[in-house]
């Protein structure tokens, strides 16, 4: 009990004494570790999160309804529309009607009719324009001219894929039209049935399923499909904010939605390997930072160690005037705790108080997602805690290895 | 005539390896120091002295004989004995103060006197009440930095005694001197004498020596006188 007393006393005093500058270097050093550590996993994971999250946001919301397995369409899609109206944690709902299509553009000023017509085979949506746009926010995705008016017909938005301008980047690998812009007239073709339709706009989302489509009102693609059954491809439901998905499902199988579609909370629709990537990001992250905790180990090693070596006079003297050695070492122990458990505790600060929210509001801008920081309490912790725990060993060894020295040959520096 | 506190038989001290350089620094010293006695240990540079205060005073190990203080065996305890027995048995003076730059002179008297069990208020007293009467009552709050040579070393004593130790080792204690503070620190020994306490002292200033009860000289390893 007398040499924790003694060991935090020597050790506090150290710290004390040392200079200020120096301890505010280790310090960051141990910060910037425990960011390494946490901020890495927390990128790779938040790259992955950014882009489920988009998916939600853009594309299939907190519940998504389709087909049963063995139906082409939702059916009896008119009462799950109205049944949707009776439910209050539902914000808001969009029906879409999916088919594909022959996309042809610059057919007006073709002159060589033996040359290859500037066409794709495009991915069409019939949508509500306000509906989809109060669940998915689509309008914020036009990039260029503007979003489909509800009253309007013969307009068209195009997903950026579909214009060689934006594909090219990525080679042949988009069916893309050349030199297609907003107010520009390009031909739809699907069913041996062709109607022209104005460019209203660009969408440029991250979300591949956005912007690899083009959608029209869904009045006109009944006619152009045919689809007079009212039958829809997917419903897409928002929810209140504080309203549960599995809650929400559970009302909507309750009320035998169940035997005309399929219901799906987001979390049940996303694919496995979504889930699988990020535990590989997060397996991945931890393996990298854990070459910040080797460094930062490192670093305290060194830290005390040359710290215990210049005192290693003292460290006689403590020994011949009757200080116990675990007392001598508690005291470099308490050093490195004071240095990690400081820098990892400004870490976490800095982490949950300005990066993660920083980067909620200021995403990273990867090619395909917008990256945030995904961090999580209990993992920080975790990795707090294991910072700490190995760093207190890495003040201990130093400290043993030079405490151990025979007394009188540390008191005259032999 | 007290009884011998300090009994060393036949204490040999070899530096070095067979097959290298051996130096042979004590020669089967014989050497007995009462209870209360005020010991002087002198001789030229090289004579040994040093290296017998070392033995004595359990921070070193002889390579042959046997050493029985206050009738304890103290060559057969364990390294972690001997600094619970250097602890409280022992008290120690260094030529260069050897005081801990991060402690106040108050927490360095007070340092061994927390590590043998006394509270923080019972230290606090002792080590006011040691520093008081090496005439630094008003030095307690000050680093070893800010104090000069003569006064870390009387808080070095201070530190020593505060335990009441048996014995009181002091290694040249007034080397790093000017002869007005090296005068006062003979004089706290010669004090501290008078009050009972032993004292084993290297020394190689004669005038230091008039307090002392007895002077052992050496010579190459042994003692001559």
């Amino acid at each position: 009990m007398q040499s924790i007393y003694i060991g935090l006393l020597l050790g506090l005093r150290q710290i004390q004494r040392a200079n200020w500058w120096t301890t505010v270097l280790i310090i960051f050093v141990m910060m910037l570790t425990f960011l390494n550590l946490v901020a890495v996993s927390g990128v790779l994971v938040g790259l992955i999160e950014g882009a489920v999250r988009a998916v939600k946001e853009q594309s299939l919301g907190d519940i998504v309804i389709t087909p049963l397995a063995d139906e082409d369409r939702i059916l009896d899609t008119d009462r799950i529309l109205n049944e949707l109206d009776t439910v209050p944690d539902i914000a808001g709902y969009t029906a879409r009607y999916k088919a594909a299509a022959l996309l042809e553009a610059n057919y007006r000023e073709r002159r060589d009719l033996r040359g290859e017509r500037d066409t794709a085979t495009v991915n069409i949506t019939g949508i509500d324009p306000e509906r989809e746009n109060a669940v998915t926010h689509l309008a914020s995705t036009i990039t260029e001219g503007e979003y489909l008016d509800e009253e309007e017909q013969g307009y068209i938005l195009i997903g950026k894929y579909y214009i060689d301008r934006y594909s090219e980047q990525f080679g042949d690998i988009f069916d893309s039209l050349s030199g297609v812009h907003p107010g520009d007239t390009v031909r739809l073709t699907a069913n041996g049935v062709s109607k022209e339709f104005i460019v209203k706009g660009v969408v440029d989302s991250k979300v591949d399923e956005v912007s690899l489509n083009t959608y029209i009102p869904e009045k006109e693609f009944r006619r152009i499909f045919g689809r007079l059954d009212y039958g829809a491809d997917q419903i897409v439901i928002a929810l209140a904010p504080d309203a549960s998905p599995n809650a929400v499902r559970d009302t909507l199988v309750r009320m035998g939605q169940r035997d005309l579609a399929k219901v799906e909370t987001f979390e049940e629709a996303q694919p496995k390997f979504i889930t699988d990537i990020k535990k590989t990001f997060d397996v991945l992250g931890t393996f990298i930072g854990s070459i910040g905790i080797v460094v930062g180990s490192i670093t305290i090693f060194i830290i005390i160690f040359i710290n215990a070596l210049s005192r290693r006079r003292q460290i006689g003297i403590l020994k011949a005037i009757g200080i116990e050695q675990k007392a001598i070492e508690l005291a470099y122990v308490v050093q490195a705790a004071f240095y990690s458990f400081t820098g990892s505790l400004l870490g976490m600060a800095l982490t949950f108080f300005v990066l993660v929210p920083y980067f909620d509001t200021h995403p990273i801008n990867f090619p395909f997602s917008d990256g945030i920081l995904l961090v999580e309490p209990l993992g920080a912790t975790i990795r707090f805690a294991v910072l700490f725990v190995i760093t207190l060993f890495a003040g201990f060894i130093p400290a043993w290895l030079i405490a151990r020295q025979n007394t009188l040959n540390a008191i005259l520096g032999r | 005539m007290k009884d011998p506190i300090i009994i060393a038989k036949n204490i040999h001290r070899i530096f070095g390896k067979e097959g290298g350089v051996v130096t042979h620094v004590l020669k089967g010293i014989d050497l007995e120091i009462r209870e209360d006695e005020f010991v002087a240990i002198m001789g030229k540079s090289g004579a040994g002295k040093s290296t017998l205060l070392y033995q004595l005073s359990l921070l070193d190990v002889p390579s042959e004989g046997t050493l029985s203080i206050a009738g304890t065996d103290v060559l057969s305890l364990t390294e972690s004995e001997k600094t619970s027995f250097r602890l409280h048995n022992l008290g120690f003076i260094f030529q260069d103060y050897a005081l801990i730059p991060d402690l106040t002179a108050r927490e360095n008297v007070m340092l061994p006197l927390l590590m043998s069990n006394h509270t923080w208020e019972d230290s606090k007293n002792a080590a006011d009440d040691a520093l008081g009467k090496v005439g630094l009552g008003h030095r307690l709050n000050n680093h070893p930095n800010a104090l000069s040579g003569g006064e870390q070393q009387r808080v070095s004593i201070a530190r020593a005694v505060a335990g009441k130790p048996e014995i009181l080792f002091a290694d040249e204690p007034t080397a790093n001197l000017d002869t007005i503070s090296g005068r006062q620190v003979i004089d706290l020994l010669g004090e501290l004498h008078k009050t009972g306490q032993t004292i084993v002292m290297v020394t190689h200033e004669e005038e230091y020596t008039r307090d002392c009860d007895r002077i052992i000289r050496m010579e190459d390893g042994k003692i001559v006188a």
